[in-house]
C-alpha cells in the first residue's frame, strides 16, 4: 500500500484495486501486490514511468510497454505494483465514478468501492481458474 | 528433462562440449553445441555461464575462467573471451548420463529459480543423505524424509523462511529470502548473503533512493517520514564478499540497531520467491529411488558427493 501512496505523492493518476483497496475499504483481506488501474493518457503514462525510475528494482519497463500492454507488473523498493492499463484503457470513467479518497500515511489515495474491487476480483479469480 | 540427472539437452551439450582438462576457448564450446543440437551460441551461452556461476546453483558443473560477470549488473564477457571446462560433478552428471554409473539427482539438487523457474535449490549433502535413507528404507516416512531435506537452500547464504511444509507437500507457496544484516564493530549495519533474485547495484540503489529527499516531502511529511532511511552513507563491498556486502553508515541521531530494523523491512534487502515442486518432496525421491534401484545408486551418489567435495 505504501508504494500506491509514493504514486499517488508523485502526482500519478490512478485507483487502487485488488486486495490494497478490499483492505483500504475495511475487509478483511490479505494484502498481497497494489493493483492500480491506471488513467490513460500519454501524459500520465510518462509520469508513471519517471515515479517509478527511481525505485523500480531491475529493468523498468519501456515507455512502449506502459503504452501497449494490458498489465505491466513493477517490482519496487516498497513492494511490487501491476500497472493494470488495458483495464483503465476500458473502464477508467466507470470505476472512477464509485471511487473515493482514502489516507495513506498523509497521502489521499484514489481507491475503488467495495462492489467494483470484488467484481473485479471475482472476474479476475475466475480468468485465473478458466 | 533427462531421467538419470535431471539435466536438459542443452545443460548435457554443453558438458560434452567442455568435457577436457584444460580450459577451451566457450566459443569453440558453443560452436560444438549448436553442431550438435543446433542452438545458437548466444542462447546455449547464457546456460554454459549459469552452469559455471558460484553463485546461480549449488552443484556447478561447469568452471569459468575469465569474466563470468557478477551478481550486479555486470554481465559476463563475450564467449570468445572466456573459457571453461568440465566440473568433476560434471563429469559424474556425464557418467550418470552414458549409463557408465547410476542416475544422480542433480535436477533435484540444483532446481531451476536461478532462470526463473519455480523449483528451489537443496543442500546437495541434504538431498543425497535422503536418497541412501530411502535406499535403505523404502518406506520411511514423509515426514521424517523432508526433515532430512530441510528447507531450501540457496548459494548467497541467505535468510530463508517460508511455509517449508506446503513446499514440501508440493504445493506452490513463497519463499521469503532476505540478506543478513547485522551491526558492526564500527557502529554500520552490513547487509551480506544478499537473496538471488536480486542484483546487488539494485539493492544498493534502492537504499539510496529511500534515503534521498522526495520533491513531495514537504507535501506529505508523513509519508516521506515513513519511508525515509536515516542514511549517511552507503558502500558496496561485494569485493570482499561475493555474495554481496553492503555497509550503510546510520544518520547522525540514529542508532545502527534502528537502521537494522528499518533496512530489515526494505523490499529488496529481502525479497520474495514463488515456488513449487512437481509432486511432494518425499515422492518424488522415493519414486526417484524406487525407477533406478536396480542401478549402484549408493556409488554414484559417493561419486557426486566426492565430486561436490573435491572440485
Amino acid at each position: 500500500v505504501l508504494a500506491a501512496a509514493v504514486l499517488a505523492a508523485e502526482g500519478v493518476s490512478f485507483l487502487l484495486v485488488g486486495s490494497a483497496a478490499l483492505w483500504l475499504r475495511g475487509e478483511i483481506v490479505t494484502v498481497g501486490d497494489a493493483d492500480a488501474v491506471i488513467e490513460p493518457g500519454d501524459h500520465n503514462i510518462r509520469r508513471l514511468r519517471e515515479a517509478f525510475s527511481g525505485v523500480a528494482i531491475g529493468r523498468l519497463p519501456s515507455m512502449a510497454s506502459f503504452l501497449d500492454e494490458s498489465m505491466v507488473p513493477v517490482m519496487t523498493g516498497y513492494g511490487k505494483v501491476d500497472c493494470l492499463l488495458e483495464r483503465g484503457r476500458q473502464d477508467w470513467d466507470r470505476l472512477r465514478r464509485g471511487a473515493g479518497f482514502l489516507p495513506v500515511a498523509d497521502v489521499a489515495v484514489l481507491v475503488a468501492s467495495s462492489a467494483d474491487a470484488w467484481d473485479l476480483r471475482r472476474r479476475f479469480k475466475e480468468r485465473e481458474n478458466e | 528433462m533427462s531421467e538419470r540427472t535431471g539435466l536438459g539437452i542443452v545443460e548435457i551439450a554443453i558438458l560434452e562440449a567442455v568435457e577436457t582438462s584444460r580450459y577451451v576457448k566457450c566459443a569453440n564450446a558453443l560452436a560444438r553445441v549448436e553442431e550438435r543440437i543446433g542452438l545458437a551460441p548466444g542462447y546455449a551461452y547464457e546456460v554454459l555461464v549459469d552452469l559455471a556461476r558460484p553463485w546461480s546453483m549449488p552443484v556447478n558443473l561447469v568452471r569459468g575462467q575469465g569474466n563470468f560477470g557478477s551478481r550486479g549488473i555486470d554481465p559476463a564477457a563475450n564467449f570468445r573471451y572466456t573459457e571453461a571446462r568440465i566440473a568433476r560433478a560434471g563429469r559424474v552428471a556425464l557418467a550418470a548420463e552414458r549409463g557408465e554409473i547410476a542416475p544422480v539427482p542433480i535436477g533435484l539438487i540444483n532446481g531451476n529459480t536461478y532462470r526463473e523457474g519455480l523449483r528451489p535449490p537443496f543442500r546437495p549433502g541434504a538431498i543425497i543423505d535422503a536418497t541412501r535413507e530411502v535406499i535403505k528404507r523404502p518406506d520411511v516416512p514423509d515426514r521424517e524424509l523432508a526433515g532430512i531435506v530441510g528447507p531450501p537452500c540457496f548459494m548467497t547464504g541467505c535468510v530463508v523462511t517460508g511455509d517449508f511444509a506446503a513446499l514440501s507437500a508440493g504445493r506452490r507457496t513463497e519463499l521469503r529470502l532476505q540478506a543478513k544484516v547485522s551491526v558492526n564493530g564500527q557502529g554500520k549495519v552490513v547487509l551480506e548473503n544478499i537473496a538471488p533474485n536480486i542484483g546487488i547495484d539494485d539493492v544498493v540503489r534502492i537504499i539510496a533512493s529511500r534515503a534521498s529527499a522526495r520533491r513531495w516531502a514537504d507535501d506529505h511529511p508523513g509519508l516521506h517520514h515513513r519511508i525515509q532511511l536515516p542514511l549517511a552513507g552507503i558502500q558496496d563491498e561485494t569485493q570482499a564478499n561475493p555474495f554481496g556486502r553492503i555497509v550503510c553508515t546510520p544518520a547522525l541521531g540514529t542508532s545502527p540497531e534502528q537502521l537494522r530494523d528499518l533496512l530489515l523491512d526494505v523490499r529488496g534487502v529481502y525479497t520474495a520467491m514463488p515456488v513449487t515442486l512437481r509432486q511432494p518432496l518425499a515422492a518424488l525421491i522415493k519414486h526417484w529411488v524406487r525407477a533406478n534401484i536396480h542401478e549402484d545408486l549408493p556409488a554414484s551418489l559417493a561419486a557426486l558427493e566426492q565430486a561436490q567435495s573435491g572440485d
